[in-house]
């Protein structure tokens, strides 16, 4: 499918007059978010996809928000990319498809994004895996 | 098929992880606009609810809808929705045939009464003969299966509304479910309606997530989940702004053609059509149809193959006019206004649950 990226259509909408207003509307919530995480413990997230982004409100959001130290590729039903922003607290999460298009963007609010926890249920099954090698190499 | 699974160990048992779960929910819950933590709310209730049986039939259809399903751009995350469910009867899918593929779906209406979901594609013959499976006639079929379903999802435009089957001159007798369970024909049970003809593919498989974690979602008048369909395809439209200027593509090879202006005068069905197309897009997320130069057919509505020349402006159309503007829809500006208009009316009434 990655094919159809190598036809040559040009898609043109048209105003050029782009504004960021959305962008630090957005900037403002993350300030309350990082105010609730660091008073109340309460982790949130946006959803980028839902929100009517132009290239511009894009742009001052990246800069803004700025690189961090970390970031984790998580290979689960295609690339997932955990990434801290400079602003700590603040992470950016992309998830890809297999074929590497962007399926959903969030900016989660949380000291730890959940894609990063293992959970008890994998840490359970991973063990038993680990026991049953382990008990192999006694034999 | 193992009876006291969860869906959370089934997938587990499949190799699938937390992380690959959590993330097929995220991206779910995302596709419907749920808001932003859902889809972790919607990984916990799943992983602990029974994987639901689920019986799929085809009626009259032409495959399209399990085409959309099972050769979706992002297989490996819709594609888990087979996980999700317990898939037992599905004619294209499943490996058994003749009497033990019957056989596998007698068994499921006798052993979970009332909590099995039955999905549909294809509209139902009531005039007698026109399809049978296994000797029996599709409506008895679908009598027989829905009578102790716990919801019936409808997939695709023929089941919902009746679609193609259903076209003038109707030469089966050719009806949609919500048809046959307003006349008494099929036991009346919860009923969501997917249409598109094919639907799009996370539209089905957010229904379904939706369904199984929340219940039944919110339904517009028309009984199609106002998630995916409660804007019209011209409300998210990237050339909307040329229709409100007034600037028409008159053919598909002239200058407006060129500068990708409105296709509203090719007879565009946007404006009267309600999906996500526009924003879900097709195809690995290339495009979607008015974006690659064609005008949209409308194919979400019920009664879409009868409404005139796919290439007449709707307000010439034999609907008789979307707008009642007739000669105005040459005016341009004034027709976007008046679209607008009673576009955005139909978005309050839907958003009030009128």
């Amino acid at each position: 499918m990655n094919a159809w990226k190598d036809i040559g259509i040009e898609v043109g909408v048209g105003d050029k007059g782009e504004r960021a207003a959305n962008a630090w509307a957005l900037l403002h919530e993350i300030e309350g978010m990082l105010d609730e995480l660091l008073n109340n413990d309460k982790e949130s997230s946006i959803d980028l996809r839902g929100i009517p982004m132009s290239a511009a409100d894009r742009t001052v959001l990246e800069r803004v928000l700025g690189e961090g130290e970390l970031t984790a590729r998580i290979t689960a039903l295609g690339l997932s990319q955990v990434r801290e922003t400079a602003i700590h607290g603040v992470w950016w999460v992309t998830h890809y498809n297999t074929e590497d298009t962007v399926v959903a963007e969030f900016l989660e609010v949380s000291s730890c994004p959940d894609m990063l926890r293992s959970h008890a249920d994998d840490i359970r099954d991973t063990l038993e895996n680990l026991r049953t090698q382990l008990a192999q190499h006694q034999e | 098929m193992a009876k006291s699974e969860t869906v959370g160990e089934h997938l587990r048992r499949h190799g699938i992880s937390r992380r690959a779960f959590l993330k097929f929910c995220a991206v779910t819950a995302s596709a419907m606009a749920l808001p932003p933590g859902a889809g972790k709310a919607i990984a916990e209730t799943l992983a602990k609810q029974q994987r639901p049986n689920v019986i799929w039939l085809s009626f009259q259809e032409c495959t399209g809808c399990t085409e959309s399903l099972t050769r979706s751009y992002a297989p490996t995350i819709e594609k888990l929705i087979f996980d999700v469910i317990s898939l037992d009867y599905h004619e294209t899918l499943m490996a058994a045939s003749g009497e033990a593929a019957e056989a596998a779906r007698e068994a499921i209406i006798k052993d979970y009464p009332g909590k099995y979901v039955v999905m549909i594609d294809g509209s139902v013959p009531v005039e007698g003969g026109y399809a049978t499976i296994g000797g029996k006639s599709m409506l008895d079929i679908c009598k027989h299966t829905v009578a102790n379903a716990a919801a019936v999802v409808c997939v695709g435009t023929c089941s919902s509304f009746g679609g193609i089957p259903y076209a003038n001159p109707n030469p089966t007798g050719a009806k949609s479910i919500s048809m046959l369970m307003d006349e008494g024909l099929v036991p009346r049970k919860p009923l969501i309606n997917v249409s598109g003809c094919p639907p799009i593919p996370v539209v089905i498989t957010g229904v379904v997530v939706h369904y199984l974690s929340y219940g039944v979602p919110e339904l517009d008048h028309v009984g199609r989940p106002k998630a995916f369909f409660g804007q019209t395809i011209h409300d998210r439209c990237y050339r909307r702004p040329f229709y409100d200027q007034g600037k028409f593509a008159k053919t598909f090879d002239d200058e407006g053609a060129r500068n990708g202006w409105c296709l509203f005068e090719l007879g565009c069905k946007g404006p009267t059509t309600y999906n996500s197309c526009a924003t879900t897009k097709w195809n690995d997320g290339t495009s979607f149809p008015i974006e690659s130069g064609h005008g949209c057919l409308g194919c979400s509505e019920p009664n879409f193959w009868d409404k005139g020349s796919f290439y007449a402006p709707l307000a010439t159309s034999e609907s008789g006019g979307v707008y009642g503007l007739g000669a105005a829809a040459a005016a341009g500006v004034a027709v976007g206004v008046g679209a607008a208009i009673v576009s955005r009316n139909h978005q309050k009434k839907l958003q009030e649950g009128k």
